[in-house]
This record gives C-alpha cells, sequence and structure tokens, in this order.
C-alpha cells in the first residue's frame, strides 16, 4: 500500500491490522451499522475466504451449510468482541491470505470435509476476522455498530452463497463453483507474492 | 398455495450467486476509481497482450476437444499453476527463457489442436501446467504504482478464466463435423501466431 | 407457510434491536444550507443545522477565506434545529468554483441541501451527502446529475427508516403467495407515493410528532396480526393484507417527505427532485424485499428447523418495538 488515504483503509482488504494511518472507516454516510457491512464489502481480503467457504459448505450438503452460516458469523461476533478489548498487533496481513488460500485450495479440490470440519474451519475462519476487526475497530475508536454490520453482512452473504450451491447438481455448476475456488487460491498465491515484495 | 412453496428453489444457478459475485464489484467501483483501477488493470492486462490472449484460448479449445474430465480439471488447475508462476516471479526466481515460453506454448497448443491430439490427463496437465507457470511469471507482476494488489490479482485471474471459458464456449462447435474442421483451424491459426511471437522472441 | 421468514425476522429484528441506538425511532432531519445574492458584493447564508440526537450538529460550516462577514451572525434555537444567518462580503466573480466545506458531517447520517440564489434570477441546487462533505458553487448541473443525487436520496433514506422497513417486514410475513406480496406491496408503494407527492408539493401536511406516533402505531398493528397468521386464525387484514398496506402507506409517505426539503428548491427542479426520491426510496424498499424473500428461500435450502414458538419471536419483537415507538412518540407530543 503505498498511496495514504481514506481509500489505503479499504485496499489492504480487512487484512490490515490497524496502521496509524487509518483514521476511519470508510463512510457509506448511513451511520456506524451500514459503515461496518460496507467495509467488509470493501474488503476483497475477507470476502475471498467467505464466498470460498460458504461455496465450500455449499457443495457438502444442507448440514455443513447450516454449520458454517451458524458458525461463521459467531465466530466473527465473538473474535471481534475479543479483538475490541485486544491491542493491535503487528502485521498478520499474511495469516488473511494463508486462510483464504487454503480455503480457496479446498474448494478447488472439492475436498470432502465432514460437516464438523466445515464448521471448525468456519470458526477459526471466521474467529480470526473478527479478532482482526476488533483490534482494527478499537485503534481506529470505532465502537461495537460496525462490528454488528460486519457481522450481518458476513451472515447474508455466507446464508446466500452455500444456499445457491446446495441444490446445484448439474456437473458444469459444480465445476463453476470449483473454478472459483482455484480463482481465490490463485489470488492467494499470487498475494503471497505481493507480501513478500512488500507491496501487499 | 403457500408464499413459501411458490419460492421453491430451482435447481440450477441461482440469482444469490449473481448478487454476490457482482454486489462487491459494483461497491469497489462505486467507492473509488482509483483503486477500482487496480482492478480494472488487472481485468484488462491479460487481454492487452495477444501472445496470452491466444494461448489461454488455446487452452479452452484443446480442452473442449479432450472433453471430460480433461474439459474441467485445465480451467481449475490453469489459474493455480498461473498463480504459482506468478508467485515465483515476485519472489524474484528466475525463469529462463520466459518469452521463448510463451511463445512456444501458442505454437504447441495450437499444434494439438490442430492435430487433435489426446494426451493422457496427467501428461496434458502437466504440460499446460508448465506453460501457465510461464504465463504466471511474466505477466502476473505487473502491477501499476499505487494500485491495489489484491484487486489487481483478482481481476488478472477472472480475466484469464474468462479466457478460457471463451475457448471453451468456442469448442462446443466441435459436435458438428463442420465444427469440428473448423476448431482444427483455428489450432492451426494459434500455431502461425505462436510462430509469429516465437520469432519476435527469439530475434 | 412462511417460518423461515418468520425466524429470519427474528433475527433480524434482534439484530435492529442490538443496532438501533435511541436516536433510531426518530427520522434523521436533513440540514439546509441558503446561500441568496443581495446586492453586487452582499450575500447572505443561511445555515440550517438540525438537532442531532438531542445535541447541536457536529458538523460546521467553512466558507471560502476571501467571503468576509459583515457583523455577526444572528442565532436562533428552534425545537428541531439551529439557524444561523450571516451577511458576506464576496469578491465579485468569486462565487462559481468556491468551495464551501462541511467539516464534522462525514461522522453524521445527514444530508444537506445546499440552494444558492442570485440577482439575476438564477438558482442552483444541490445535495451534499456525508460520504463527500462539500459543495462547489456552480452555475449550471446537468439534471442528469441532480437526478442521480436526488435518487441516491431516496435510497439512503429508506435503508435509514427502519421504522418502515419494519412495517414492510410485518407485511411479508402476513403475506401469502407471490399475487398477494405483489398487491401489498403495489398498495404501499401506491399510497406512500401518492402522499409524498402531495406532502412535497405542498398541498397536505402532518406535524411531524402525530405522524412519527401514528406510523409507530401501524408498526404496533402488525404484531397481533402476525400472532394470529402463526395460530393459523384469519382476520380482515390477513385476508386483504392490501388493504392495511394502503392505508398506513398514506402516513408513511408523510414520514418520506420529512427527507425531501424543497425549502428553496428551484422550482423547475420540484418534479425531478421528487420523483426521483421516490424512485430511489422504491428501489431501496424493493431491495430490502429482494434481500429477505433470498435469506428466505436460503434458511429453506439450508433445511434449517427451530423451534415451533421460536416462529412467534418476530410477532412479539415487532409488536414491542411498534408498542415501544408508539409510547416513546405519543410521549414527546406532550
Amino acid at each position: 500500500m503505498r498511496r495514504p488515504g481514506h481509500w489505503s483503509w479499504v485496499a489492504a482488504g480487512w487484512l490490515l491490522p490497524a496502521g496509524a494511518a487509518q483514521a476511519h472507516l470508510v463512510s457509506s454516510g448511513l451511520g456506524p451499522f451500514y459503515d461496518g457491512a460496507l467495509h467488509l464489502l470493501l474488503s476483497p481480503g475477507a470476502l475471498l475466504g467467505l464466498l470460498a467457504l460458504a461455496l465450500l459448505a455449499g457443495l457438502r450438503g444442507p448440514r455443513a451449510g447450516r454449520l458454517a452460516v451458524i458458525a461463521l458469523p459467531t465466530a466473527w461476533l465473538l473474535g471481534g468482541l475479543v479483538g475490541l478489548g485486544l491491542a493491535p498487533v503487528p502485521d498478520l496481513t499474511w495469516l488473511g491470505v494463508a486462510a483464504f488460500l487454503v480455503l480457496g485450495l479446498l474448494l478447488a479440490a472439492d475436498a470432502k470435509l465432514p460437516p464438523i470440519a466445515i464448521a471448525a474451519l468456519a470458526c477459526a475462519y471466521g474467529g480470526l476476522h473478527g479478532l482482526l476487526d476488533g483490534m482494527a475497530l478499537t485503534a481506529i475508536g470505532a465502537g461495537t455498530s460496525p462490528l454488528l454490520g460486519i457481522v450481518l453482512a458476513v451472515l447474508v452473504i455466507a446464508l446466500l452463497g452455500a444456499a445457491a450451491v446446495v441444490p446445484l447438481r448439474v456437473l458444469w455448476a459444480r465445476i463453476a463453483v470449483r473454478v472459483a475456488g482455484s480463482w481465490v487460491a490463485a489470488v492467494g498465491l499470487l498475494m503471497l507474492g505481493w507480501l513478500a515484495r512488500g507491496t501487499g | 398455495m403457500s408464499f413459501s412453496q411458490s419460492f421453491r428453489p430451482r435447481h440450477r444457478i441461482s440469482a444469490p450467486i449473481l448478487t454476490i459475485a457482482l454486489w462487491p464489484l459494483a461497491a469497489w467501483a462505486h467507492v473509488s476509481a482509483g483503486e477500482a483501477g487496480g482492478l480494472l488493470s488487472g481485468l484488462s492486462h491479460p487481454v492487452s497482450g495477444l501472445d496470452h490472449v491466444v494461448a489461454m484460448i488455446a487452452v479452452g479449445l484443446w480442452g473442449a476437444q479432450l472433453g471430460m474430465p480433461a474439459l474441467w480439471i485445465l480451467p481449475v488447475a490453469f489459474p493455480m499453476m498461473m498463480a504459482f508462476g506468478g508467485l515465483l516471479g515476485l519472489l524474484g526466481t528466475p525463469l529462463p527463457g520466459v518469452e521463448v515460453g510463451i511463445a512456444a506454448s501458442a505454437v504447441v497448443l495450437g499444434a494439438l489442436v490442430l492435430g487433435r491430439v489426446r494426451l493422457p490427463l496427467a501428461a496434458a496437465v502437466a504440460l499446460v501446467g508448465v506453460f501457465a507457470v510461464f504465463h504466471g511469471h511474466a505477466h502476473g507482476t505487473e502491477l501499476q504504482a499505487g494500485q491495489n494488489a489484491i484487486l489487481y490479482s483478482l481481476g488478472f485471474v477472472i480475466a484469464t478464466g474468462l479466457l478460457h471459458g471463451v475457448g471453451i464456449a468456442v469448442g462446443l462447435i466441435q459436435r458438428w463435423s463442420l465444427g469440428r474442421q473448423a476448431l482444427r483451424g483455428a489450432g492451426a491459426l494459434v500455431m502461425a501466431a505462436g510462430v509469429y511471437f516465437l520469432w519476435g522472441a527469439v530475434a | 407457510m412462511t417460518l423461515a421468514v418468520r425466524r429470519l425476522a427474528a433475527l433480524l429484528l434482534l439484530l435492529a434491536g442490538l443496532w438501533s441506538g435511541p436516536g433510531v425511532a426518530h427520522e434523521s432531519q436533513p440540514g439546509l444550507l441558503e446561500v441568496r445574492q443581495l446586492t453586487t458584493e452582499r450575500w447572505e447564508i443561511a445555515w440550517r443545522a438540525p438537532i442531532y440526537y438531542g445535541q447541536p450538529h457536529p458538523a460546521r460550516l467553512a466558507l471560502p477565506p476571501d467571503w468576509q462577514p459583515l457583523g455577526e451572525p444572528r442565532v436562533r434555537r428552534l425545537a428541531s434545529a439551529e439557524l444561523y444567518r450571516q451577511i458576506l462580503r464576496v469578491p465579485p466573480g468569486s462565487v462559481d468554483g468556491s468551495v464551501i466545506g462541511f467539516p464534522g458531517l462525514e461522522q453524521t447520517i445527514t444530508d444537506v441541501f445546499v440552494r444558492l440564489h442570485r440577482l439575476d434570477g438564477s438558482e442552483m441546487s444541490q445535495v451534499v451527502r456525508p460520504t463527500e462533505p462539500q459543495v462547489v458553487l456552480r452555475g449550471e448541473r446537468p439534471w442528469t446529475v441532480s437526478a442521480r443525487e436526488y435518487l441516491a436520496l431516496g435510497f439512503h433514506h429508506i435503508l435509514l427508516g427502519i421504522d418502515h422497513l419494519l412495517f414492510v417486514l410485518g407485511l411479508l410475513v402476513i403475506v401469502r403467495g407471490p399475487r398477494m406480496l405483489i398487491e401489498t406491496i403495489t398498495a404501499f408503494t401506491l399510497a406512500h407515493s401518492l402522499t409524498l407527492g402531495l406532502a412535497t408539493l405542498g398541498h397536505a401536511s402532518l406535524p411531524a410528532p402525530p405522524l412519527n406516533a401514528a406510523i409507530a402505531l401501524s408498526i404496533l398493528f402488525l404484531g397481533p396480526e402476525m400472532v394470529r397468521v402463526w395460530r393459523g386464525e384469519t382476520s380482515f387484514t390477513i385476508r386483504h393484507p392490501w388493504v392495511v398496506a394502503f392505508c398506513f402507506g398514506l402516513l408513511h409517505g408523510f414520514g418520506f417527505a420529512s427527507g425531501l426539503s424543497t425549502v428553496a428548491m428551484p422550482r423547475a427542479e420540484i418534479p425531478l427532485a421528487l420523483a426521483m426520491f421516490n424512485v430511489g426510496v422504491e428501489l431501496g424498499q424493493l431491495a430490502f424485499v429482494a434481500l429477505i424473500l433470498l435469506a428466505h428461500r436460503a434458511l429453506r435450502t439450508l433445511e434449517f428447523r427451530w423451534p415451533r414458538c421460536a416462529e412467534l419471536g418476530p410477532a412479539y419483537a415487532v409488536g414491542t418495538l411498534g408498542a415501544y415507538w408508539t409510547l416513546q412518540r405519543t410521549a414527546m407530543l406532550f
């Protein structure tokens, strides 16, 4: 990230631990709740893994989908509440990238994980991003309202994403979902490269 | 008839997927033209170099000729192999003869399409994977200052995937015998273009 | 029936309850800045800063440095706003391209209408949003720019109107079948468009405090009807929800009108502003309905199961919030 300014907050995606330059969330003009929801939508780093996880859960059927839809926002919220009370830690961007890289690979491979494993992944991913979000929100002096906006957006995306995949039976449609996973993994690989270069 | 019954899910790609896919894209475009530039330049980069375009489409054409399961394994494997090449490039790992490799990929893929060559699946994936690494190494790393790396990467990957899609869609004409011949003709064109690029790369 | 909608509604209401501070029950009033030319060099600005959650509004006015104040500003505090008036000397020809900023606006949800009147009769009207809290004064703007502004204004207004959305949610729980859904939403749309238009054009008006209480009452009204649906009973509302949607829609339209101030708006611009604002409101409402329907379908696809009594949650939540707002807003009348 080379350019300061309000977009830089978004630029690093949700992965960004609060640097000193980030003074506020991108304003939706609609108050902190919508600011939070908008923030998630503007954070490709968080969205890619979220989407990969939702689609992966959907491929594994309704039960896995249900568990993911429950676990993701819950873990995100709990992680966020914990994170709100913590001091920001140094750069964890690579951890977020590694997370969505792994999820993308699992989706591309159509990994036959049991629902409980999906739930565990959802808890880990949601908890990780919740923590990062909470710490970032504290660092910019925002309260819990944006966190609630984020969590509701996570819930909606996970719900719609998983439910869109569950009914897919046709081979090509399921393959399209796996291709999406390979795209996510590819972005993850490239991002690791950018991070190694110090550009991420 | 109850409300819920009337909204029973259908077994097809449904609106939510589209909603989810388009929503953030629209939001990114909306909020900042500057950084959305990362996405746009990522999207436009793969289609700006003819050598890249030709090879990507050829992968799709060949996949269509090979049929299942190569038809889907290639598009799933290719982006990751290409990103791996990009990763090598970003890490500064030298890859000798990148330009030659890219031009050669068009020649080889064109020849495979022209000859309707059927390789064993593992060999086909390995071959395409090697080319993918070359393409990624050369093209995945050109980010302008100030642009967002993740959006650029996303745009790059999406555009490449769509080029495969074009190849596969065009490849569907092989259902008809005339189409099969046309497809081989397309392979010849790709090969000719590859020879031209190779000439440029070597000379 | 609409179990999933009700479950979803429960969840949304829970979140809505968490998210709504005490202030959400009030409409957020827009601000207004009038810039009026008195003589060649003398201009008057009138800045109406709405009371923001019981406090003076955090946004300030940042005028161009070469505008010299003449005398002290006059300040008047009203129940709903603070009014500042100030005469200024402005170098001739320097108005075009001048930038007026609103520092502090970016932390709020307040939109500001800016109106510029010149001696030659030319007028300018613009909407300033918290996302970009400044205005560049210009003579003419293409009508498409204004149209987009008013569209966004309407869209944002409905997104912030949690009481309107709650009413729509209640209707969604009650209706059965797509036909009834379309009838009901259309009736609501027609009714509130009608009164929004009448109020904006100045043909009818309702004072805000009793109006808000009545809107709260319309939400309270839906709570018991939702319980009847749960019990499998029927009623006039459940058989003909469009009638209720139409009648209460008339009230909600007056509520929407509070988001569109036409004070000092150039006359020629009022129809455009009204139409686009209305379209924005409808788009926001349709987006909300679409989101609920999608989420409802998704819950069914994923085969969520809940205890039967949990389905009553939304009815109680709608009823409780409606009752709370009704009491609160009625108390504010006295």
